[in-house]
């Protein structure tokens, strides 16, 4: 069925569909084609900077980020780091079980981020309209995505600065064998965690159901892949099961290289294929769901 | 500019065939029952939903392959929306404004929010929310300002607030795409109204003339000083007051007559209002209490539904008559009206 329409305005339709100012059309010179495109973009880097900020502060203001990212890796590190001497140890690759633990969980911040912060973060915005808003106010599609990797990111870096903090007066912090690649471990581990959970974020239908499958991905790979024991000590099953893990993968790259008990190449390659693959996938994803 | 929009979510068709004009500096308000399919439209006009079919062009441009370029010329309040938890009132003015940006401390005070600006979004009450949704609508000064269901939850007098603003945005000509249930509030402040149902378009026009249209009627009534009555049950045939009961009965366009203890009320067309009373002031009979009693918005959409329910459950009749289909009929029932 048609709706009515008053003839009378005809003309004034034309003049709203060509304002002086408005967006140039299809008829409109090359030239102020590229003008606008290019106020578009300044406009669009404008806009993450404003969504950057305002998530950053955000994410210093979640009770769950606060805990998962910054004091739950603390508290246990400080725990487990003394609860198996100073001595080094066979189990521990001959190093000091508290270095280890150090040098572990780190990738345990990186974890939290990426598999319980930031899934629950963005399925609740989606579930609450607050990505409708902010795609109707204009961020572009990626806008959103690169906002959650900055924030993701600087929350990483934060929570691994205070747990090192913390860990340097009580256990001390072991000098990198290798600063190289424990820092290219650190990143690539970091951006694939990160990149998970924005995908994790934009797949899971609510809040809830977010942070149900983020705490059931969290935990196991926490106690098989960097925060529980040392992969001699577990049982030959158990370690099949932890080994392709990606924390145990990214906490490989990261610990290995810098206690001095391997270069662990393999698992720095595996880290670094799974960043790239994850980040394509959570962009690609993010901008068909961000309208 | 919408024509033939046509949008379903699986099999359910929520939009259908809807065209639709928006001219500069107009308010049009989409009004309808829920399941109408108004807000589909309008998110469709914001290019956050892609039509299955039809095209939409807003300020020449469509919607979702130049959304980003579109949107940063309209500013939107939408249902069933949210901002973050801990955003602050302040914070949030700050992520929405661009560069050409009103002063936010003025929309914030127009508003009724500066003394919340360091306020989180939960902690403020449904119509703060909503006061909040408007200033960032209007924040950056846009072209073409979409609000859906604008005043829900809000006070009355924060309603007449945000009636206010929106006239001002029309007296700054500014392009206002209003979708609501509220139909005094189209009444007030819509230059058109479209009237949908189904994801259809029943009718659309000024709201006084879609009352003209589709509640063209009026009720006077009058009191009759008691020494005046036919018998002691009330009005009846005998006497002045009998005599005048027939001579109402009598004038054109009347459809009814009745009386209610001593009130005479008068049924018909619109222009018995006029025969009313100069058949009463012929007669020296001026009544003090006389009241005349006008349809509104919300009768003529009523009608309108009732008339939509009449015809599609009476092919036959429907086309016979098609109602309410397009311009020519529209401009048939206006000659008849008239």
């Amino acid at each position: 069925m048609t709706a009515t329409m008053e003839p009378s305005l005809a003309t004034a339709t034309d003049a709203v569909t060509t304002p002086a100012t408005a967006p140039t059309t299809t008829t409109t010179a090359t030239a102020g084609t590229a003008t606008a495109t290019d106020a578009g973009e300044a406009a669009g880097r404008g806009a993450v900077r404003r969504l950057i900020r305002a998530e950053l502060r955000l994410t210093v203001r979640d009770p769950m980020t606060m805990f998962f990212v910054f004091a739950f890796p603390v508290v246990t590190m400080l725990i487990i780091g003394g609860s198996f001497g100073r001595s080094p140890d066979e189990d521990f690759g001959g190093t000091d079980p508290a270095h280890w633990y150090v040098a572990s969980y780190l990738t345990v911040v990186i974890a939290a981020a990426g598999l319980v912060m930031l899934p629950v973060h963005i399925a609740s915005y989606r579930e609450r309209g607050v990505l409708r808003r902010f795609a109707a106010a204009g961020f572009s599609r990626w806008s959103f995505a690169a906002a959650q990797l900055v924030a993701g990111l600087v929350a990483i870096a934060l929570a691994g600065a205070v747990l090192l903090a913390v860990a340097a007066p009580v256990y001390g912090v072991p000098t990198p064998h290798s600063w190289w690649r424990v820092a290219v471990g650190l990143a690539a581990g970091a951006v694939a965690f990160v990149s998970i959970g924005v995908l994790l974020g934009t797949l899971l239908p609510s809040a809830r159901s977010a942070q149900a499958v983020g705490l059931l991905l969290f935990f196991p790979s926490f106690l098989l892949g960097a925060g529980g024991p040392p992969p001699a000590v577990m049982g030959s099953a158990l370690r099949v099961i932890a080994g392709p893990l990606p924390l145990t993968l990214v906490t490989k790259a990261v610990r290995e290289p810098w206690l001095g008990i391997g270069d662990a190449t393999g698992p720095l390659v595996a880290v670094v294929a799974l960043a790239l693959v994850a980040l394509a996938v959570s962009a690609r994803r993010s901008s068909l769901t961000s309208r | 500019m919408v024509r033939g929009l046509r949008k379903a979510y699986g099999e359910r068709v929520v939009v259908d065939d809807v065209d639709l004009d928006v001219a500069a500096g107009e308010v049009v308000g989409l009004i309808g029952a829920n399941g109408a399919g108004k807000t589909t439209t309008v998110e469709c006009v914001q290019g956050l939903r892609r039509p299955d079919a039809g095209t939409v062009r807003v300020l020449g441009l469509d919607p979702v392959r130049h959304a980003d370029r579109v949107r940063r010329w309209v500013g939107s309040q939408l249902q069933d929306s949210a901002l973050p938890d801990r955003l602050r009132v302040h914070e949030a003015v700050e992520l929405f404004a661009t560069g050409r940006a009103r002063p936010a401390g003025e929309l914030l005070d127009q508003f009724g929010l500066a003394e919340r600006r360091r306020s989180a979004f939960a902690s403020l009450s449904g119509g703060e929310r909503q006061r909040l949704f408007l200033v960032l609508a209007l924040l950056n000064r846009p072209r073409l300002v979409i609000l859906d269901e604008l005043t829900q939850g809000l006070d009355p007098a924060a309603r007449r607030g945000v009636w206010s603003a929106v006239r001002q945005l029309r007296d700054e000509g500014t392009t206002v795409l209003l979708v609501t249930h509220e139909l005094d509030e189209a009444e007030a402040l819509c230059d058109r109204v479209v009237a949908m149902r189904r994801g259809r378009v029943l009718d659309a026009g000024p709201p006084a003339r879609l009352v003209d249209r589709h509640a063209g009627w009026a009720r006077v009534q009058f009191g009759w000083p008691p020494g005046d009555r036919g018998d002691a049950s009330g009005i009846g045939d005998a006497g002045e007051a009998g005599e005048l009961v027939r001579a109402m009965r009598a004038l054109p366009g009347v459809r009814d007559v009745s009386v209610h203890g001593d009130q005479v009320r008068v049924h018909g067309d619109r222009p018995v209002i006029a025969h009313v009373g100069a058949e009463l002031v012929r007669r020296g009979r001026i009544p003090a209490d006389l009241r005349v009693e006008l349809p509104d918005l919300e009768a003529a959409l009523l009608r309108l539904l009732r008339d939509d329910d009449t015809s599609t459950t009476a092919p036959t009749a429907t086309s016979a008559t098609p109602a309410y289909h397009a311009g020519p009929f529209t401009a048939e029932l206006i000659g008849a009206q008239q």
